[in-house]
């Protein structure tokens, strides 16, 4: 994709560090330093917090730079899959906040294919994740008796088997949903997934009696992990001093970068073939796009289907990583914080989305509340801070002043679709399908 | 043996007799016309045709079978396509996009090739490319292949309609007003086009003008509405003395046209 | 005029009709099985079809905001669930206030309703204009997706700030995160009659808060209806309503007309809150948020965009909820609790109405020429 000539003072200052030979040194250096500071002084804190901030914000430089993709891969290799666990070995509250991100950027990858590719307004999204979390949740522990039993809780090996099963299951449950809803437009669509969302979340709640299947408000404790089967490799051959925690963080933490590799390539994949071509056409206008032989309800429900499919496989993985899963994990705010990383980052942009989805988690995990440590020592100090103003617990202000502030100025979000830019802007209203009629809730 | 074949064709909306018992019957590779003032129930008619509308009366029968309630989409599959009376291109996609998505009724990789990005798909997405840039050259829009097609000038946004159109290798191609704000030299283009699309694709055209020229230049039938009736049918002199017609509206230089 | 209120009564009777049935056959069905059921149907069923009503009442007030703004916008109003809180919240500080001046218990009841009514309306409708200036108007021509994203950001904010008010202010002794929602003292509840089936005499009472909620939102109906149908500002709603543009041209200024309907309608909807808080005793930041996705269910139920079918829509929904609330545990022998899955009720009937007749109950079903 050919990127645009340099126009803004920003872009011209900046040009020598995003390509020629100035931007490998740029990078190399840039990547040097960062991760001696990461490695020689791991402690938690507001300091290490930066660095990292600062880590992450060299991925999308490395990103963006246009020198050559050998030298890119190389570096995202170097940076995440050696500096990055390492640092973890040593601090392992920031590689769980990187995994968490992987977690919501596959999340934010899935909601895109349905907010941002084809233009579906889901609002309950997370009822997928929640599907695909209890399911392994329920196999894998005690929980499964209770329901049955005659049935024992499924071994953990398992576990790399049920990563499929969750996908097909959030993919059934996409259908599902999407059968009966598909036909409504806009409006309409986005209240009805968000009253499904809450449906599950409220069965949740409840399907503890007559059957316990759920173990209602208390959730599942104790989820299955697989088996270390790479212990002895890292212990032994690599002399890696680790306690099991530590290695099962550095497995999860793999283990959902590839899974982000995987959905990235899919999603890409899915984009530029005729299927991402209808979606595109289907969210300009669908009148046209019916008349082109584009079967409407078909293509809007593989979509539904391929994004729910992400959010279940996660939801196994999610599961199994927490060890602990209940209601209010899976409730109508998550749905909205994973949209709110879409549209942050840039709804049908994939490293928009990317961004948004790191941006997000990495408030929610580690910038408000060291902005709350951090007020609180100030507090301490004497400062005259009201007592109960704790930013961790102000996020849906925030979010809320986020969605407002994004769709008046910046609807294409941070890294835009390019396509979508111009969409968004556009002041005319598009051509919509035939039902103007204020009463309508369904498109042709 | 007729391509088209709608009966009785009768719709209302709310108390409005939108279109009253039309018939019209169309041999294949024919031009044909369908006029009448403003109101007369033509676009609703061809919105029947093609789907958007169940007629409340009437049957539809397209090259063998009873399309009357198949769902827009269908109907396309089975080969007849439209140009709108508002252009109704996909504006944020390029010229060759939106083509392609013409095309999308003869795309069939599945769903499993295309995340796997097999040799089938890159071999099918190339063909496909090229077929495109055949029906862009076929209009002469093949060097703005990159462009948006909102950014493309109204002459050349009715012609990328009518090569997205003939992307989908219709049999029947129905065009609602496709020289709707056009001067006389785009006008006479477009006429060449079309007869181009008869003489050289085959195709079997039908047309919805107001135009007067283009009509009786180019049409081998015409058919008459007014307030949704069938008022008059026939060739351009006929019509062109039919005192119902030149009663139900003043056609545009239909004085003084040349046969 | 009086047409919308007969309208409303039919729905009313033939919904506590119907329903009633049902219940009573099912339970009749089941006569040498479980004797008892039948009479425990019986009993309880006056007191659920007063439940129901409330209820229905609850769903309608809030439902008339939702169906106003969006027969002229075409927009649903999704914070429009916390205009109905912030009506509520509203309503506790009075409440809060003269009970720290200590008039709250020598206040004339009636005097207190129409305080808090007023309160409420006055913050609601104001803040609902204000909404709309700041987040929906630079919207107005934007894809549908963009203002609907704006008003679930609204939602989120005035929850949040709602919430930073209540524990905060006034400083020394903030109202709190579940406030109580003080109020004199409205007497004691009406015993209606007695039933007895059974052992005990069953009163079958409605209090007084309950009979005041019904009769205030039956004089929003009126009074909606009147301004709608009657006066020319209606007039300029209605035609903003059918076709902007050419209000606009015919020299309405529809601006105003949207700040207007936006005013009114988060003005019953503040009005609406602060009566349901009256009723229920308490309040907190988060509580707009499932009244106001039912009420928009009542909305579509009863046909969105037509007023007297927000009231219709309102009830039936609230007599289905009552009556799935109050019998599902007796049916099952308690063991599905009824009052946890009445909130699926709402959300199943939102599906089933949307494919099945999405103009609702009282909208006709037109399709119309393009």
């Amino acid at each position: 994709m050919a990127t645009p000539p340099p126009t803004s003072a920003w872009e011209r200052i900046t040009a020598p560090l995003r390509s020629g030979p100035s931007a490998y040194s740029f990078l190399g250096l840039y990547a040097a330093v960062c991760s001696w500071l990461l490695l020689s002084n791991p402690r938690t804190g507001l300091r290490t917090d930066i660095v990292f901030v600062f880590f992450l914000l060299l991925m999308l430089f490395v990103f963006r730079a246009r020198v050559a993709r050998v030298f890119k891969i190389g570096l995202a290799v170097a940076l995440l899959a050696i500096v990055l666990p390492l640092f973890g070995t040593l601090n392992p509250y920031y590689i769980d906040v990187a995994t968490q991100a992987g977690i919501f950027v596959t999340l934010a990858l899935g909601l895109n294919v349905v907010v941002g590719f084809a233009g579906l307004l889901d609002l309950g999204y997370v009822a997928f994740f929640a599907v695909g979390a209890y399911l392994w949740g329920i196999f894998s522990t005690s929980q499964i008796t209770l329901i049955n039993p005659a049935a024992m809780p499924v071994s953990p090996l398992l576990f790399y088997l049920f990563i499929p099963l969750g996908l097909l299951v959030g993919c059934l449950f996409g259908v599902l949903l999407g059968l009966p809803v598909l036909r409504l437009r806009g409006d309409y669509l986005a209240i009805v997934t968000l009253g499904f969302g809450e449906v599950i979340r409220v069965l949740a709640n409840n399907l503890d009696k007559p059957v316990n299947i759920t173990n209602g408000s208390q959730g599942i404790r104790d989820i299955a992990r697989p088996p270390l089967f790479f212990a002895s490799f890292a212990r032994d051959t690599l002399g890696l001093k680790l306690n099991d925690n530590q290695l099962y963080q550095q497995f999860f933490y793999f283990l959902v970068l590839l899974i982000v590799l995987v959905v990235v390539v899919v999603v890409s994949r899915l984009k530029s073939s005729r299927i991402g071509r209808a979606w595109e056409a289907i969210r300009e206008d669908e009148t046209a796009a019916i008349a082109q032989g584009i079967p409407l309800v078909r293509m809007k429900l593989l979509a539904f289907a391929v994004g729910a499919s992400f959010a279940g496989a996660m939801g196994v993985v999610f599961a199994s990583k927490q060890l602990f899963i209940n209601p209010p994990t899976f409730d109508l705010l998550r749905s909205i914080n994973i949209l709110s990383m879409v549209i942050l980052g840039g709804m049908g942009s994939i490293p928009g989305v990317i961004l948004g989805a790191v941006l997000v988690t990495l408030l929610d995990l580690q910038i408000l509340p060291r902005i709350s440590t951090v007020l609180r020592e100030a507090q301490d100090a004497g400062f005259p801070i009201p007592e109960t103003f704790d930013p961790t617990q102000y996020q849906r202000l925030l979010f809320g002043l986020l969605l407002i502030l994004m769709m008046i100025f910046r609807p294409e979000g941070i890294l835009p679709d390019q396509r979508h830019s111009e969409e968004l802007h556009d002041d005319a209203p598009p051509p919509e399908a035939p039902a103007p009629a204020a009463a309508e809730p369904v498109a042709t | 043996m007729t391509l088209l074949d709608a009966k009785n064709i009768t719709k209302s909306f709310g108390g409005l007799t939108a279109v009253n018992d039309v018939t019209l019957t169309i041999e294949p590779g024919r031009i044909v016309s369908v006029i009448g003032p403003n109101g007369a129930g033509k676009t609703t008619f061809f919105n029947i045709l093609t789907g958007i509308y169940k007629p409340d009366q009437g049957t539809v029968m397209f090259d063998g079978k009873l399309i009357a309630g198949k769902r827009p989409d269908e109907i396309a599959a089975l080969g007849m396509r439209r140009t709108f009376q508002n252009i109704r291109l996909f504006g944020n996609m390029t010229v060759l996009e939106n083509v392609l998505i013409g095309m999308h009724t003869h795309l069939h990789a599945p769903f499993w090739q295309i995340i796997a990005r097999t040799g089938g798909v890159r071999r099918e997405e190339a063909k496909a490319r090229e077929r495109a840039r055949e029906r862009l050259r076929y209009v002469g829009l093949d060097d703005k292949r990159e462009a948006l097609a909102k950014n493309l000038p109204y002459g050349d946004q009715r012609r990328l309609e009518i090569a997205r159109a003939l992307a989908g290798e219709p049999k029947l191609i129905l065009l609602d007003e496709p020289t709707a704000g056009m001067n006389p030299n785009e006008t006479a283009e477009a006429t060449q086009l079309i007869r181009r699309l008869r003489d050289e694709l085959k195709l079997t055209v039908v047309l919805i003008e107001h135009d007067m020229r283009l009509v009786m230049a180019i049409s081998e039938r015409i058919s008459v509405l007014d307030y949704g009736t069938k008022i008059a049918e026939g060739d351009a002199a006929v019509i062109r003395s039919n005192p119902r017609v030149i009663e139900a509206y003043l056609g545009k230089g239909a004085a003084g046209t040349a046969a | 005029m009086l047409w919308p209120v007969a309208q409303l009564l039919m729905f009313i009777v033939g919904a506590a009709s119907i329903l009633g049935l049902i219940v009573v056959i099912l339970a009749l069905l089941q006569i040498r099985s479980r004797p008892e059921l039948i009479a425990q149907v019986l009993t309880i069923l006056p007191q659920v079809i007063i439940d129901g009503l409330v209820r229905g009442f609850l769903f309608a007030t809030i439902a008339l905001g939702y169906t106003m703004v969006y027969g002229v916008l075409g927009f649903i109003n999704f914070a429009h669930g916390e205009l109905f809180m912030v009506g509520g919240v509203v309503g506790a500080y009075v409440g809060f206030f003269l009970s720290n001046a200590g008039l709250i218990d020598g206040i004339n009841p009636f005097l207190f309703v129409l305080l808090v009514v007023l309160a409420g309306m006055t913050v609601s409708g104001l803040l609902a204009v204000t909404v709309e200036r700041i987040a929906y108007r630079p919207l107005r021509n934007a894809p549908r997706l963009v203002p609907l994203i704006s008003a679930i950001g609204v939602s989120l904010v005035l929850q949040d700030v709602a919430r930073l008010f209540m524990t905060n202010f006034p400083a020394s002794d903030p109202l709190g995160f579940n406030a109580r929602y003080q109020t004199p003292d409205f007497g004691k509840p009406i015993k209606l009659f007695e039933m007895t089936l059974g052992e005990r005499p069953v009163p079958i009472i409605l209090s007084p808060k309950a009979l005041i909620f019904i009769t205030v939102a039956i004089i929003m109906l009126i009074g909606l209806n009147y301004l709608v149908n009657a006066t020319r500002l209606g007039k300029a709603i209605r035609a903003t309503a059918q076709d902007m543009p050419t209000a606009s041209l015919m020299g309405i200024n529809v601006n105003q007309i949207v700040s207007l309907t936006f005013l009114i309608g988060g003005a019953l909807g503040g009005a609406a809150g602060a009566l349901f808080g009256m009723n229920v005793g308490a309040v907190n930041p988060y509580m707009g948020l499932i009244p106001g996705l039912k009420a928009f269910t009542a909305a579509v139920l009863g046909g969105i965009g037509n007023i007297t079918g927000a009231m219709v829509g309102g009830v039936v929904l609230g007599f289905l909820e009552a009556f799935v609330s109050s019998y599902l545990g007796l049916f099952t022998g308690g063991a599905i609790s009824g009052a946890a899955y009445s909130d699926i009720v709402a959300f199943s009937i939102l599906i089933l109405i949307l494919i099945f007749r999405p103009a609702g109950l009282l909208g006709e079903a037109t399709t119309t020429k393009v």
